[in-house]
């Protein structure tokens, strides 16, 4: 037998298993050669190469069932696909695979404002959500940049995290019910929108994370909330990381924060050269904090004062000023977001690493180290959700070394850095997922017992290993 | 020399405007209100004339309800000097804002009174200019560099088809346009120390003055909506579409 969550190449489409795909879908069945197949087989890592046998296009859970139940028949290997923002390849297509997408399946239900909940179709874009709950006087908390491309299914599957975890914490807290088709072909409607269920395991959350591979999400019950009220936001300047954290931890325990990010001098000055803005501050300081509070009241602005006056008085905080329109809102906010496209154009390195927000200091410092010490003519560029302990770690290609020297040396350095993720009980992926390219260093954060138990929930749901065959487990 | 900065309250330029159902009006409920951004470029551009020893003293005027302090405050914390704001709940048309801003001017005596060229709510593009005609002074509207030496201004204005540089003679009226300058950011100090800047509320009244606006408005409308774009099969056919229907070549 096939250990689950590995790929075996008898599961490649043959032509009888695509006409009966062909008899399934009728015009919504597109061969994977074709040009309508292409941009369906890669998601936004890039580093692995597009080959799908082909793609078909559900409108309905019922036809989800069929397809599965056809995949288990004949040896079919399927990958959920939903806006393709995915950064560790999880729902690429390299080797023949039937990809489903998502992209008729976008009903989007009434808000229920008793429950504050609204039905969403897995293939639902998330801004079309955002502007669901907004019509409706709510708000959908889970934000990043991919919003406009992304997909419920896709969220779900990943428990995409973003800017405002601070406050609102991840996609799963947001998943209020799930109706799903295992890889053995069963629909299951699980939670139903309940906010408290003690009957036994909750699967619900099993789906959450699972990055396809134990079955479709076909529809989703998300809960709302009520939208902040007149937010601030401030860029805050530290001399150092230590000064940067115990801040934060102060923001977080006196003020409605909604997000805290961070950033560093030499991302910045990227940024600043690229868009040719103006640097927010006359001086440059070694670390940038973004911080969005919420003030509903003139009180909090206050106090909220108080708070920022004592910590510049005690020198905690270098430098800070305060946003006076949206417009100047936006810009501090481009600021952080700009990062990741404009590093982008340095072909860089990275990776998406937690650790416990204690640890942080002390993580960054021994990543610096060793980089400094193994790979002096590296640049490291910090940034990422800081608020949460989740550190995007960025290594520029130097200009003079080719890319794939680069690339070789990178993977060395992985090994290392990995290592010291580890060392701190920390996550080599915070919230981008395992996908392909995590899937062989998942050891570094798991233990093989939990690996185990890994494979033991994936043979239960999906015992023929149907469901997105080689990704998260290792090989 | 002292230099006097009109400030205007208005919707947020980032937030999406929602007309009211009945027509009336724009719905102000719960809306983020900021300082009108060529406002902003006008304190920006008197504070950089005192920073470069220029002005004496930045006063910054705003003509609006309670509410407006709040934008008086930014500009405090950006660097103005002191506030004074003109309370009233009624609506404040040009003339009538230009009107009470020369009883300030009066009062004041600025050398040099900077205004941005138009508010982005209600787009009139009139109180420079007919300040400036009330008072006499010269007006350099639209300006796009602003150099003062001894007692005059030179200024440089964004015309149709190029730029026209203009020497008034101080005092003057300037109106701001978009690249004047970028506004910086008001700092946490600053922002410290704009609480103890004085501000002054006075009324028309108390400047011996009554509203009197002429304009009514009958109906705001939202503008249609964009029409979704479409795909043509070939060049020639786009081609033609531009020629034909949009009438661009
Ligand atoms: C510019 C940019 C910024 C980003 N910022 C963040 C961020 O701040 N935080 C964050 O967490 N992520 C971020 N991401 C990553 C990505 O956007 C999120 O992970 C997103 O939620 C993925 O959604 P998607 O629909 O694109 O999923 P896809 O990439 O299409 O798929 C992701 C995974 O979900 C599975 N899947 C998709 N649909 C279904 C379904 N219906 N049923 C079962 N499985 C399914 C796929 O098989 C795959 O394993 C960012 C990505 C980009 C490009």
């Amino acid at each position: 037998m096939r250990r689950p969550g590995a790929r075996d190449d008898s599961m490649t489409l043959t032509s009888g298993s695509a006409d009966a795909l062909k008899t399934l879908f009728g015009k919504d069945f597109v061969d994977g050669r074709s040009a309508d197949a292409a941009g369906y087989g890669a998601d936004s890592n890039r580093y692995y190469k597009a080959q799908p046998g082909a793609v078909v296009f559900p409108r309905t859970v019922q036809q989800v069932q069929e397809l599965v139940k056809l995949a288990n028949r004949q040896n079919l290997a399927l990958v959920p696909s939903g806006g393709r923002t995915g950064l560790s390849g999880a729902a690429s297509a390299t080797a023949g695979e039937v990809v489903v997408a998502f992209d008729r399946m976008t009903r989007i239900g009434e808000v229920n404002m008793t429950d504050r909940l609204v039905e969403c179709e897995a293939g639902v874009v998330t801004q079309q959500l955002h502007e669901a709950a907004a019509r409706a006087g709510l708000h959908y908390p889970v934000d990043f940049a991919s919003s406009g491309s992304s997909r419920i299914g896709g969220n779900i599957a990943t428990n995409a995290g973003g800017i405002k975890v601070t406050r609102y914490g991840l996609t799963r807290d947001w998943v209020a019910g799930l109706e799903v088709v295992t890889g053995r072909g069963d629909v299951l409607q699980l939670n139903r929108g309940l906010i408290k269920n003690a009957t036994g395991y909750d699967l619900r959350q099993l789906f959450i994370g699972s990055e396809g591979t134990l079955g479709f999400i076909t529809s989703a019950l998300m809960r709302l909330t009520v939208p902040p009220k007149n937010l601030q936001v401030m860029l805050l300047a530290f001399k150092d990381i230590d000064a940067l954290m115990a801040a934060s931890a102060q923001f977080r325990r006196e003020l409605p924060v909604t997000a805290f990010e961070f950033f560093c001098q030499n991302g910045l000055q990227k940024v600043l050269e690229k868009s040719a803005r103006e640097a927010p501050f006359d001086t440059a300081y070694p670390f940038y904090g973004l911080l969005e509070f919420e003030a509903p009241y003139e009180s909090v602005l206050e106090d909220a004062m108080d708070l920022f006056e004592s910590l510049s008085d005690s020198g905690q905080v270098a430098d800070a000023v305060l946003a006076q329109s949206g417009r100047q809102a936006a810009d501090l906010w481009f600021l952080r977001e700009s990062l990741s496209e404009t590093l982008s154009h340095f072909m860089p390195y990275k990776n998406d690493l937690s650790v416990q927000l204690a640890d942080v200091p002390a993580f960054m410092a021994r990543i610096d180290a060793c980089v400094a010490q193994h790979y002096p003519d590296f640049c490291v560029v910090w940034f990422g959700h800081i608020g949460d302990g989740n550190l995007h770690l960025n290594i520029l290609k130097p200009a003079d070394l080719a890319a794939a020297e680069f690339k070789a040396r990178c993977e060395r350095v992985n090994a290392d850095i990995f290592a010291c993720v580890q060392a701190f009980g920390g996550s080599i992926s915070a919230e981008h997922g395992v996908g392909l390219q995590k899937k062989n260093f998942l050891g570094y954060s798991r233990s093989a017992e939990e690996i185990a138990m890994m494979r033991a929930v994936k043979a239960a749901f999906d015992p023929n290993g149907i469901m997105n065959p080689g990704k998260v487990l290792p090989d | 020399m002292k230099v006097l900065v009109a400030v205007k309250r208005v919707i947020d330029y980032n937030v999406k405007v929602r007309v009211k159902p009945d027509q009336s009006g724009v719905d102000l409920d719960n809306v983020k209100m900021a300082m009108n951004p060529f406002c902003e470029i006008a304190v920006e551009e008197a504070v950089r004339l005192k920073e470069k020893g220029l002005a004496s003293e930045v006063i910054v005027v705003s003509i609006g309800t309670a509410a407006s302090q709040e934008q008086i405050r930014t500009a405090l914390a950006l660097g103005a000097d002191r506030g004074l704001l003109i309370e009233t709940d009624e609506e404040v048309q040009p003339l009538d804002a230009a009107k009470l801003l020369k009883a300030v001017v009066e009062q004041e005596q600025p050398g040099l009174v900077i205004l941005g060229k138009q508010s982005i709510d209600s787009d009139n593009n009139q109180t420079g200019q007919m300040l400036a005609a009330l008072t006499g002074m010269g007006q350099a509207t639209f300006a796009s560099a602003v150099e003062v030496t001894d007692d005059r201004v030179q200024v440089t204005r964004e015309v149709d088809g190029g730029l026209m540089t203009l020497s008034l003679k101080l005092p003057a009226v300037i109106t701001t346009d978009l690249r004047l300058n970028e506004p910086r950011y008001a700092s946490l100090p600053n922002i410290m120390k704009a609480k103890k800047k004085p501000v002054a509320v006075t009324t028309a009244d108390e400047l011996g003055l009554a509203l009197s606006p002429r304009l009514k408005t009958l109906k705001v409308e939202a503008p249609e909506p964009r029409k979704a774009g479409i795909k043509v099969a070939d060049v020639a056919a786009l081609v033609d579409k531009l020629k034909n229907e949009a009438k661009v070549i």
